[in-house]
């Protein structure tokens, strides 16, 4: 007993010391994070090219937009690439290369991922989560390395004052719920809501923008308010007690599919037949609408801001026919793409090209300011009516949104309710 | 790959010298020496290694510890445990709670330590009673309730947006970057769990849960309570989730009720495995597997991780059954048996060719029937 144990210590003792000994190949050099000032180059940048870091679930239950956000901004780029590169606003141009690494939506690895890349790549982009951006928010911050153009209806990140590194690209769970609520108020019938959300920060989002959007508005009123848990497996009982309120409009701020489609048909089940508000997640035609049986409604309303490939009214728009041309080409995204993070990734790389237009130094602090300084930028795939504005406090890059109609197929953008 | 390539040959260089004068390693001043050697090695590591790298063995450090409390309640007692993530979690939680409300750091780790600790007691005092796998069942709920209730209790844990916390800043006196200073709170904290759990688990306590692991109705008649040993392991298990909780905070600084999710839990327990049940090295190879292989994935290529650490999984499982632990033992059995084969005349060359399968799997018949 004694001997065997220890001869293991000595193996312990030799395997330890043996790992860490190959890991001491390369010594300490710069360390530290950027930060440097004056007109030296920040990590990830040279003359000839630029390297942008993604961390997103790639694997996992959100693997299918997770892909996405990484498809779109390396076909963005991969197109402007091949045709020699993106012109920088210090008259060099450079190529812009992305290095995406999978966190499978864990906070942990997520925090990885970021110290893995943070002193190779100029900036992080594009990456889907929230906790998993909020994971190495802070340690950005620390290191002053932009994460920009994040994924996350999360308000904190377009929070200039707490997330100076930070910004957000896709509407705050409050724009969404404002714009149909906004929607609604000009409607010139009176309406009796019946609300159900997600007991959390997503459905407090959508109803805070709602209520706030529909406040003083006389022909409103919300008859009844229901909580549900994202872990729930049934809303059966919630969709039950609305539908005795005989509400006419049904705001359902719900980010779980299978729930999604299951309210779709209960409610028909109890012959209630109001018109829905859906989150612009949770409004696939197909993935959706379609099993839940949504045209037995007299409308299905949500929001969007970039315009659906699949859609007819867009087969030949110039913007769609290119992106699926760089989708497939260099975007390693063969198939016609079923989740809209793909276009927001898209748009996001021509976000990102109409700052780098305006950088005069390679630093990071220069792109931050280049970045925050976009205004009415009209990115491609976007609707009419939406545009990119960087330099509003306490919004996110995108936060003007169109309401939209389901038409049997997909949807419509409207002007006003009925 | 890395962790394996770099272990096959530090296995050998551990090996070449034990061939030539097997008394070697028992020599007094080689077993004196060997600790000192790697105390010293890994008080100059942090400095001279690249920040990235600090940060992976920062890393390695939480999980071998989650891995460790994992390894006392099912590599040596034999209990089936699929909560380890819950305490971690809590571990988490309780750190980031004390960290926010500026309570005193030291305070903050012991309650850390002990409100895991009391909350395994507690499903423990129920969960022992039950034998075999009905354990596996009691805990499988523990991530499965933690989830929903850190979305709930949003008043301490910052609901499903979750908890930050930075408390490693490092102090101005040591002169240290950040990543260094919080290795060497990983090396010293974490040292200190392994070492007392070695202790642990080598001496009458180890024993009695080896028993209990081998035979309950041989511990009791021997006068050991398996209820009582069992309700202790899984204790201490907690305990140690809630340290790797704390250091958790400190090297990646947020927590949410994604940290506690089921699918960790099932990691942590291949990760164990892999590393070897019931092996103390193992408990850090399995922190080393949890930490590498996604990273090992990702550079691979990104969008295959799943699909990739499946397939390392299984031909770990099918070459190496015992775990990475059992490597060593296998190489040199098999180097022996080459030799014994070959006569004494034969020279000693490596069989690096054919050490890989046949012998490793004569390797792992012993180490399914070897004791813990």
């Amino acid at each position: 007993m004694n001997t065997h144990f220890r001869s293991r210590t000595a193996r312990g003792v030799a395997v330890v010391s043996a790992l860490a000994l190959t890991l001491t190949a390369c010594g300490r050099e710069g360390g530290g994070g950027g930060g440097g000032g004056g007109g030296s180059a920040s990590p990830g940048i040279t003359d000839d090219s630029v390297t942008l870091g993604v961390t997103t679930p790639l694997s996992g239950a959100t693997a299918g937009p997770g892909t996405c956000t990484v498809a779109g901004v390396k076909a963005y780029f991969g197109a402007k690439n091949a045709e020699g590169g993106v012109e920088f606003g210090d008259g060099k141009t450079r190529t812009v290369d992305i290095r995406a690494l999978d966190d499978t939506y864990d906070p942990q690895q997520a925090k990885a991922n970021y110290d893995q890349l943070k002193n190779d790549v100029f900036a992080m982009t594009a990456g889907l989560g929230t906790p998993t951006n909020r994971a190495w928010r802070d340690a950005a911050i620390a290191d002053e390395v932009p994460q920009v153009l994040i994924m996350t209806g999360d308000p904190l990140f377009s929070d200039t004052e707490e997330s100076p590194w930070q910004l957000g690209f896709v509407p705050i769970y409050q724009n969404e719920g404002e714009a149909f609520g906004e929607l609604l108020a000009t409607s010139s019938e009176e309406h009796k809501v019946a609300i159900l959300s997600q007991n959390d920060d997503y459905g407090e989002g959508y109803v805070e923008g709602f209520k706030s959007a529909i406040e003083g508005a006389d022909n409103i009123e919300i008859v009844d308010e229901l909580t549900y848990e994202a872990t729930d497996t049934s809303v059966d009982a919630q969709i039950t007690e609305l539908a005795s309120s005989g509400a006419d409009i049904f705001f359902n701020a719900m980010s779980v599919t299978p729930l999604m489609i299951a309210s779709l048909q209960k409610a028909q089940q109890l012959n209630w037949k109001p018109s829905w508000f859906l989150p612009s997640n949770t409004s696939s035609p197909g993935a959706i609408l379609e099993p839940g049986g949504a045209a037995a409604y007299p409308g299905i309303y949500s929001v969007s801001f970039a315009k659906a490939p699949q859609s007819p009214a867009f087969a030949q728009d110039e913007d769609v026919v290119e992106y699926l041309a760089a989708l497939k080409e260099h975007g390693d995204y063969p198939d016609p793409p079923a989740f809209p993070h793909c276009q927001w990734s898209w748009m996001i790389g021509a976000t990102l090209e109409q700052a780098f237009g305006e950088m005069t130094e390679p630093t990071r602090e220069n792109f931050m300011e280049a970045l925050r300084s976009i205004e009415d930028f009209q990115a491609p795939l976007m609707l009419e009516g939406t545009a990119v504005n960087t330099s509003e406090e306490g919004q996110p890059a995108v936060s003007t949104l169109n309401v939209q109609k389901f038409n049997g197929k997909g949807y419509d953008t409207v002007e006003s309710f009925g | 790959m890395a962790s394996a390539s770099s272990l096959s040959t530090s296995s050998r260089s551990a090996a070449a010298p034990a061939a030539a004068a097997p008394s070697f390693r028992q020599r007094r001043w080689v077993r004196m020496a060997a600790p000192l050697v790697l105390a010293l090695v890994l008080a100059v590591l942090p400095l001279v290694l690249p920040e990235f790298a600090n940060e992976t063995i920062a890393r390695i450090g939480v999980f071998a510890v989650a891995v460790l409390g994992l390894n006392v309640v099912m590599g040596y007692t034999g209990q089936v445990s699929l909560g380890q993530i819950f305490f971690l979690g809590v571990g988490a939680y309780v750190t980031a709670y004390g960290v926010q409300n500026d309570w005193n750091i030291v305070l903050v780790f012991v309650l850390a330590c002990l409100i895991p600790a009391v909350a395994g007691l507690i499903v423990a005092l129920a969960a022992a009673r039950l034998g075999g796998l009905a354990i596996a069942m009691v805990t499988v709920a523990l991530p499965i309730v933690g989830v929903p209730l850190a979305k709930r209790l949003s008043e301490f844990t910052g609901g499903s947006q979750g908890l930050s916390a930075r408390f490693a800043d490092n102090p101005e006196w040591t002169g240290l970057y950040d990543d260094q200073w919080q290795l060497y709170i990983v090396l010293v904290i974490g040292g200190i769990v392994f070492l007392l759990t070695r202790y642990l688990v080598r001496g009458k306590y180890g024993r009695a849960f080896a028993i209990v692991k081998g035979n309950e109705n041989v511990a009791s008649s021997m006068g050991i309570s398996p209820y009582r040993y069992k309700v202790l392991a899984f204790t201490i298990a907690s305990l140690i989730g809630g340290v790797s909780g704390f250091l958790y905070m400190l090297v990646v600084q947020y927590t949410s009720p994604e940290t506690m999710s089921f699918g960790h839990s099932i990691e942590l327990l291949a990760a164990m495995v892999i590393g070897g049940a019931g092996s103390i090295v193992g408990s850090i190879l399995g922190g080393a597997w949890y930490v590498l292989v996604p990273q090992l994935t990702n550079a691979v290529d990104a969008s295959l991780t799943a699909l990739l650490q499946g397939a390392v999984l299984l031909l770990v499982l099918f070459v190496l059954p015992g775990g990475l632990a059992s490597l060593p033992r296998a190489l040199t059995r098999g180097r022996r048996r080459s030799g014994a084969d070959r006569g004494v005349g034969a020279p000693p060359t490596t069989p690096s060719s054919t050490a890989g399968s046949g012998t490793a799997a004569e390797g792992s018949e012993r180490e399914r029937q070897g004791p813990a």
